[in-house]
């Protein structure tokens, strides 16, 4: 049991090193966009006017 | 809030380079942050998205009904058709599915992008977004 909660924790703080480097796949759909469609570079901005 | 100037100086930087794409996140306790979203999605509804993108921004917080259709009337949109999406909530479907959307990836702040998936929170100089684009040109 105590190996296994040590086997867990060291990919938890391993997980969490490699988060900063996570990229995150966000569906575009019909949202507003401007630029190229084949854009080498993709930004997408959740915004509020207001 | 959006970053506005920085957004537009990455667009004319990297011309042809960047695709840049919208999603509505507005903050339910403050009053016109749906209204405007609903604004700029009316407005995209008659061609004339980006431009009142860049009005919003500019002019806000002024973003309360009567000066939604004042800004419409500038921008020469059809005020009848672009009222009636206002008052009919046409495009909250549309917002609140962004809406779910930045929930799910636990945004808690606006704005925020993602750069080729790299998230980043909040007002950042230019410099800062150059770095990571820079990289993912490289």
């Amino acid at each position: 049991m105590k190996r296994f909660i040590f086997i867990l924790l060291v990919t938890l703080i391993t997980m969490s090193a490699f988060a900063e480097e996570k990229r995150i796949s966000v569906p575009i759909g019909d949202s507003p966009s401007a630029g190229p469609v084949n854009a080498p570079v993709t930004i997408i901005e959740f915004l509020d006017f207001q | 809030m959006a970053a506005g100037p920085t957004v537009k100086k990455i667009m004319d930087t990297y011309q042809g380079k960047v695709k840049l794409v919208i999603k509505n996140y507005p903050y339910i306790y403050r009053d016109y942050s749906h209204i405007a979203a609903e604004a700029s999605l009316a407005a995209k509804d008659q061609g004339k998205y980006w431009e009142m993108h860049d009005l919003l921004l500019k002019r806000s917080p002024k973003l309360d009904r009567d000066s939604l259709i004042k800004y419409a009337q500038e921008l020469g949109l059809d005020l009848k058709k672009f009222t009636s999406s206002l008052d009919e909530k046409k495009h909250t479907q549309e917002i609140e599915r962004d809406k779910a959307l930045a929930v799910a990836l636990d945004l808690y702040n606006t704005p925020t992008f993602f750069v080729n998936g790299r998230k980043v929170v909040g007002e950042r100089p230019f410099e800062y977004f150059k770095k990571i684009i820079d990289e993912e040109l490289r």
